[in-house]
């Protein structure tokens, strides 16, 4: 009877431990589909952006570019805006009142294309659950669902066209599974039609950042997964030359700002209704630090911790 | 104070005690009525003994009741009225709020496309004041999602557990 029992559990665990390595196999390929979809997709279309009370639709065109892309995003409701992403930067012109303002950004960061390359890397620090199917922007989708593994991050949830997994709905979500903001294609459609048209000349007021040292401050510990991915000095309006840390998973991107401490203070904790965004400002030595990220607070609160000033 | 001629038995004593503290010694009607009416001198002889005795200037006479007497020699001298200590919930209210309004700062931004605007703050100390967050957003913004707007936040102040060397 014992032998018989030793038996079946061996049958049970064998197979149980092959599913989870296919599990992580099939997660990564997952991953990997619907992170290079929308980098290597010609489609144009409408989506609806929601974040609290604030609600946004843009009409998005995309252009692969040899490894990258080419993306223009038009918003058609609220205050007219452009953004241009191409390889690594952005550009945004904005108008309002007749005056354009123009902006370069240092990402191309955008709905559908929110996942990292080497997206499987991912999985270290989240779960990938498949889904159902669901329709959206009249598409069958199937679902995926990011799980964080720990409560130093966001989950998102995702439904990925069935045909070309083109992300068409993405959802960040919090520990109970409440969305924070989402995004979701009212209409789409794939397929070349013409290059897209050249950017709006710069004014030449974009600022350009550039590099920094990075060691202003040591880094004790960052919460698990978190790597710092940009260190540059740049002038932020009414606090002058800063220097702008950018610490990420991959996914979720946290900031953290150092400068000259003008007198001591009371550490800071600032979010957003929703609590999607969160902020800590404190002391660090002679430094004001000022963490903030779409993150929840204990990854915000972790990486402000783990700060320490430099031996002199 | 002027005694009206008819006047109630209440009015008398008051008349009586103000006289007494010298605050009726113009009223030269009312001190001649005194002097006619038995009844307003038994109680003008009675205030004064009454007065004495607590001042201790004086033994109580035979004429005042035993019990009376007793009582006065047992009644404690007063040097300085004691108030009762009262309950002030409007101020430990308004103590309240003010930590509150140290520990709890409000402010709210909306920051959007369109140029930083300087955070409105609705209450709290003025260190807090200073803090602008839409710089920070928006820089933020370089390196989160193209799209994302930037939220309405809210501050307070935290009490973090620094470890010593972090300070």
């Amino acid at each position: 009877m014992r032998r018989g029992l030793l038996v079946l559990a061996c049958c049970f665990s064998i197979p149980a431990w092959a599913a989870d390595s296919l599990t992580t196999a099939i997660a990564a390929d997952w991953l990997k589909r619907v992170a290079d979809a929308p980098r290597r997709l010609s489609y144009e279309g409408v989506f609806v952006f929601q974040q609290g009370d604030a609600m946004q639709t843009v009409r998005i065109a995309n252009r692969p570019d040899g490894s990258g892309k080419d993306s223009r995003l038009t918003t058609i409701d609220g205050v007219p805006r452009e953004v241009r992403c191409t390889g690594s930067e952005s550009v945004s012109i904005s108008g309002q009142g007749g005056q354009a303002k123009f902006e370069r950004r240092l990402n191309s960061r955008h709905f559908p294309d929110l996942l990292p390359t080497n997206a499987e890397r991912l999985l270290a620090w989240y779960n990938l659950k498949v889904g159902a199917t669901a329709r959206v922007a009249g598409l069958e989708c199937r679902q995926l669902e990011l799980i964080p593994k720990d409560h130093f991050r966001w989950g998102y949830v995702l439904c990925a066209d069935k045909d070309t997994n083109l992300p068409l709905k993405a959802v960040m979500v919090n520990e109970h599974g409440q969305p924070l903001m989402q995004y979701a294609f009212t209409e789409v459609r794939f397929g070349d039609s013409g290059t897209l048209p050249s950017a709006k000349p710069s004014t030449g007021a974009a600022e350009v950042p550039f590099l920094a040292a990075g060691d202003a401050l040591n880094i004790k510990q960052l919460p698990p997964g978190f790597a710092r991915e940009v260190a540059i000095r740049r002038k932020l309006p009414q606090h002058g030359e800063i220097e702008h840390w950018v610490f990420s998973d991959g996914l979720t991107h946290i900031s953290l700002f150092i400068e000259p401490m003008a007198k001591p203070f009371m550490p800071v904790k600032g979010e957003s209704k929703q609590g999607m965004v969160n902020m800590l400002v404190r002391q660090v030595g002679d430094y004001q630090v000022t963490v903030l990220g779409e993150a929840p607070w204990s990854a915000v609160e972790a990486i402000a911790m783990g700060l320490e000033p430099k031996p002199r | 104070m002027q005694k009206p001629a008819l006047a109630s038995d209440n009015e008398n004593m008051d008349w009586l005690s103000a006289l007494l503290d010298g605050e009726a010694d113009d009223d030269l009607e009312g001190i001649g009525r005194l002097a006619r009416d038995e009844a307003l001198k038994a109680r003008w002889s009675e205030y004064c003994l009454i007065g004495d005795a607590l001042r201790g200037l004086s033994q109580p006479s035979g004429r005042v009741p035993e019990r009376v007497r007793v009582a006065l020699s047992d009644e404690p001298t007063i040097l300085a009225p004691v108030v009762k200590p009262r309950h002030r919930p409007a101020l430990w209210l308004a103590a309240a709020a003010t930590v509150a309004a140290v520990t709890w700062m409000t402010m709210h931004a909306e920051p959007t496309a369109a140029p930083p605007v300087r955070m409105a703050m609705q209450s709290g100390p003025a260190e807090v004041a200073a803090l602008d967050v839409v710089p920070y957003l928006a820089a933020h913004q370089d390196y989160a999602q193209a799209l994302t707007s930037s939220p309405e936040m809210h501050f307070s102040q935290v009490a973090l557990a620094l470890p010593e060397a972090a300070r």
